[in-house]
């Protein structure tokens, strides 16, 4: 299975639907809280916590690019 | 049906309590001292016998009768391995963010039998791998499919809260092969016009969601056969047995004649009034349900009355389709697989005699065959 993920393709431009890396106007990134699930927007030097209960463990969001795989 | 009495015993595999005998076939040339044991074709064909017993689109049984078992075994190992079929080779992911991992969907949707318009599978062309390093080709609409599916999980509002089945509280709960949606491209937007590429059972479980996880996935099939993956073999399975033989030896009546039954499957054994006694006696009936469990020679009582056995050139097929084709015509695909095969071979032996040929006669020439060398040109 290690070959698969050689056969990773770049995500084509301009898609615009790549919401896992900071959105080049707010500079917002958006993770998930480990505690209660929902999405929090966090900004460059803001605290890692989360804004609805205060958990301070966030989650990275699965990419958005599209991954290769063999059917097999 | 070849019944009991009139079977060549040179025919007659024997099943006894611990050994089977007379396993070999002998009708080849040289075993039997003058008999003409010679392979020819017209004798072949006057010989040779297709007899079906069932056949819907997704199983076929039918008998071969007075074929080599090699050449049965050909026929079932080409339709496991070597008649093409359509399946789902590449998975491009956009997003899975369910709890089945890529690979694993992948692997999974891989394994989905796939059917469409029969014609237009068939006039598909290959797609070639490109080799490590080489430039990947193109897939067009005559050699790739192109599937999608994408499913999201959201709750639906307005349930009520003592409501435990997933399925009425979030939409797409389990995703389902009926969800994947076939694209059509080019060409491919007529010749699937009435039989568009879906899966053969729309039932198949991919994967179930939670509200919040999403499927999106595109998916591209390809031609391809069970050498290369088993999701690529037209067949479910593909097999065959040897017509059961059971001879009745010496009359078994009353009481005796139902134990003797029950030695047996459902309508192996059947009664006739005897002549002598009437009584009811055991008479064989359908032998060909005997799945020669060899129950009968357990018992005392029944010792020297029965005598069981395998007609060694008679085969029994079965293959069940996965849906792309139907059973029937997968036979004929491997039937046409070895005839293309068959083909290769003669043309190469051909070329190889031919060059061989040449060769001793440029060779003479100079050097002369060498000492101990009696190669095929040697004249």
């Amino acid at each position: 299975m290690s070959d698969q993920r050689e056969a990773y393709q770049p995500p084509n431009s301009g898609s615009g639907r790549s919401y896992a890396g900071p959105s080049a106007a707010s500079g917002t990134m958006h993770y998930l809280c480990a505690e209660c699930g929902v999405k929090v927007g966090i900004n460059k030097g803001e605290p890692i916590r989360c804004k609805e209960c205060g958990h301070r463990i966030l989650y990275k969001q699965r990419t958005k690019r599209m991954v290769q795989f063999e059917a097999r | 049906m070849p019944s009991s009495d009139h079977v060549d015993p040179r025919r007659v595999v024997g099943v006894e309590a611990e050994i089977v005998t007379n396993v070999t076939s002998t009708d080849f040339p040289g075993h039997w001292p003058n008999e003409d044991h010679s392979w020819g074709i017209d004798k072949f064909k006057n010989t040779f016998r297709v007899e079906f017993h069932r056949n819907t689109p997704l199983f076929a049984e039918f008998d071969l009768i007075h074929m080599d078992a090699s050449i049965a075994n050909t026929f079932r190992r080409i339709l496991l391995a070597e008649v093409p079929s359509l399946a789902i080779e590449t998975v491009y992911v956009q997003t899975n963010t369910s709890i089945i991992q890529d690979e694993v969907l992948s692997h999974r949707l891989g394994l989905i039998p796939l059917v469409g318009d029969k014609k237009a599978l068939i006039n598909m062309q290959w797609f070639m791998k490109p080799a490590s390093g080489d430039p990947p080709q193109d897939p067009t609409d005559d050699n790739t499919i192109v599937l999608h599916l994408s499913a999201a999980c959201e709750r639906i509002p307005g349930v009520s809260r003592s409501e435990t089945d997933p399925h009425k509280l979030y939409t797409n709960a389990s995703v389902y092969a009926r969800d994947i949606v076939f694209d059509p491209a080019g060409k491919q937007v007529t010749t699937f016009a009435n039989n568009p590429v879906r899966a053969a059972n729309p039932n198949i479980l991919i994967a179930k969601l939670r509200p919040g996880q999403e499927i999106d996935v595109t998916m591209h099939c390809v031609k391809g056969i069970g050498q290369d993956h088993a999701k690529f073999s037209p067949v479910a399975t593909a097999s065959y047995r040897l017509l059961p033989l059971i001879k009745i030896l010496k009359p078994i009546r009353g009481k005796a004649a139902e134990r003797f039954a029950a030695c047996f499957p459902r309508g192996v054994v059947a009664f006739e009034a005897d002549e002598e006694t009437g009584e009811k006696r055991a008479v064989v009936g359908n032998a060909r349900n005997d799945t020669v469990s060899r129950e009968v020679l357990r018992h005392e009582e029944f010792k020297g009355c029965v005598e069981l056995g395998r007609v060694r050139d008679h085969f029994i097929f079965q293959i069940e389709s996965t849906g792309q084709f139907d059973a029937d015509e997968l036979f004929l695909s491997a039937v046409s697989v070895l005839k293309a095969k068959c083909t290769v071979l003669k043309r190469e032996t051909h070329r190889m005699l031919k060059k061989q040929a040449l060769d001793a006669r440029s060779g003479s020439g100079n050097a002369g065959p060498k000492k101990g060398d009696r190669g095929w040109a040697a004249e």
